[in-house]
């Protein structure tokens, strides 16, 4: 376990026992990744404060939801907005134009600049390493996996978009999947 | 006894944690995540290795700094009465009330053990009933105040201070809208909890909070994503609380 992740604990262990201050540090720590996967996801500021909003308060209201026996907090967290993201997402579709959402599927010029200003150091290696992992996928596992992730889509969905069969989109994800993990894993033993 | 085929359920799970999953598939997993998983190790193993890898994911996206009033904003939230912190009980009573939404409860479910939401929700409602057949719990009808169809009900009980809220057949608000809970007395009202909206019509509620100083609640129909400090004209549901003893 790294450093980060045992003050992460910590910090948590705190906020299970009510500390503001531990609370408001975890939002400093991790706001910024909260609000980009957000804004990723949703492609709208405001559903993404939502989003980021219900997030935070659900951390606060409910700590004992995260089991440090499962792993990291911040795959937790994350993955706690990622599913409240892809729940607005999907509730708000109808409201969306898709072009906006297709082009939000790229990542845009320059954010990585914006990068080392708002995450901590730790945070800026370990996404490293999860691009990297995202990079040795096969482009056709890889669109899949962002697809569902960031687009929000279901299998059938991207089984419609792509043209193929929703069993092809079952076993890339799954072969992706694979392959993140262990790539993940191996710079990141808990 | 026919043995589990491990690479379709590796399949569901891939697909389950990326939240891709729908109809039949979904079924199955749901099934598959509340019968089987718990019990052999290497679909375990493989879930939490799937989730571990979905949490992460999320730092392939472009950190962005939140827009300043963000936490203000929540720091004003966790001020307000509808908040419950509990530690040291049971997995499953937490699950059944830490959320003012059950579909937050849901949430936590499916980072936990993986119980699917409708499971929560039956915890929830399973909750519910058992306080209604406790001593001093007071149903209470919540009357249709305007255009919103579908009926909520709400149940209290004054000893344990929870409130449970639920309804069927709920209509969505409209586009761009949500409905939000308001606690008042003496005509004086405040936000209580985070704004909802109904899923598949249904909707269940929980509060913890202690109703003596109230006398009644609202539930009217905002603009989401604002933070009403009053309620805005759009009344949709009302009920007079019945005061504790």
């Amino acid at each position: 376990m790294r450093e980060d992740d045992h003050l992460d604990l910590e910090l948590h262990r705190r906020v299970a026992d009510g500390d503001r201050a531990a609370f408001e540090e975890l939002y400093r720590r991790y706001s910024a990744a909260a609000y980009g996967l957000a804004l990723r996801v949703t492609g709208q500021d405001s559903l993404a404060q939502e989003v980021v909003h219900d997030a935070f308060l659900a951390l606060w209201r409910a700590p004992e939801a995260y089991d440090p026996a499962r792993g990291p907090f911040r795959t937790f967290f994350l993955s706690l907005v990622h599913h409240r993201a892809v729940d607005t997402v999907r509730r708000e579709e109808r409201l969306r134009k898709r072009a906006e959402r297709v082009a939000n599927l790229e990542p845009r010029l320059g954010e990585d600049v914006a990068e080392e200003v708002v995450d901590g150091a730790y945070l800026v290696v370990r996404r490293k390493e999860v691009h990297e992992a995202l990079e040795t996928l096969p482009p056709d596992q890889r669109k899949v996996v962002e697809m569902a992730y960031f687009g929000g889509y279901t299998q059938t969905r991207i089984a419609a978009e792509l043209g193929i069969p929703v069993g092809t989109v079952k076993t890339r994800t799954l072969a992706a999947m694979h392959k993140l993990r262990r790539a993940l894993d191996r710079e990141d033993r808990w | 006894m026919v043995s589990p085929d491990h690479d379709r359920i590796e399949e569901l799970l891939a697909g389950y944690v990326l939240l891709g999953l729908t109809g039949e598939d979904a079924e199955e997993a749901d099934l598959l995540l509340s019968e089987h998983v718990p019990s052999c190790a290497l679909c375990r193993e493989a879930l939490s290795g799937f989730q571990s890898v979905a949490g992460e994911l999320g730092l392939a996206a472009p950190p962005a700094a939140p827009p300043d009033l963000l936490l203000p904003r929540i720091r004003r939230e966790l001020e307000q009465p509808a908040v419950r912190r509990h530690r040291g009980v049971s997995f499953v009573a937490v699950a059944a009330s830490v959320a003012l939404l059950v579909g937050l409860a849901g949430l936590s479910f499916s980072l936990g053990n993986r119980v699917s939401k409708a499971e929560a929700q039956r915890g929830t409602l399973l909750e519910a009933v058992s306080a209604m057949q406790q001593s001093g719990t007071n149903p209470v009808a919540l009357e249709n105040q305007g255009s919103a169809s579908g009926g909520l009900a709400e149940i209290s009980a004054p000893n344990i201070q929870h409130m449970y809220i639920f309804g069927q057949e709920v209509a969505p608000p409209a586009p761009g809208h949500a409905y939000q809970l308001w606690l008042g007395s003496n005509g004086t009202f405040v936000p209580a909890g985070e704004m909802f909206t109904p899923e598949d019509g249904r909707v269940v509620l929980e509060l913890t909070f202690d109703p003596s100083p109230y006398d009644s609640i609202l539930i009217t129909e905002e603009a989401a994503g604002a933070t009403p400090s009053t309620p805005s004209s759009s009344l949709r549901w009302s009920a007079s609380l019945v005061p504790a003893a």
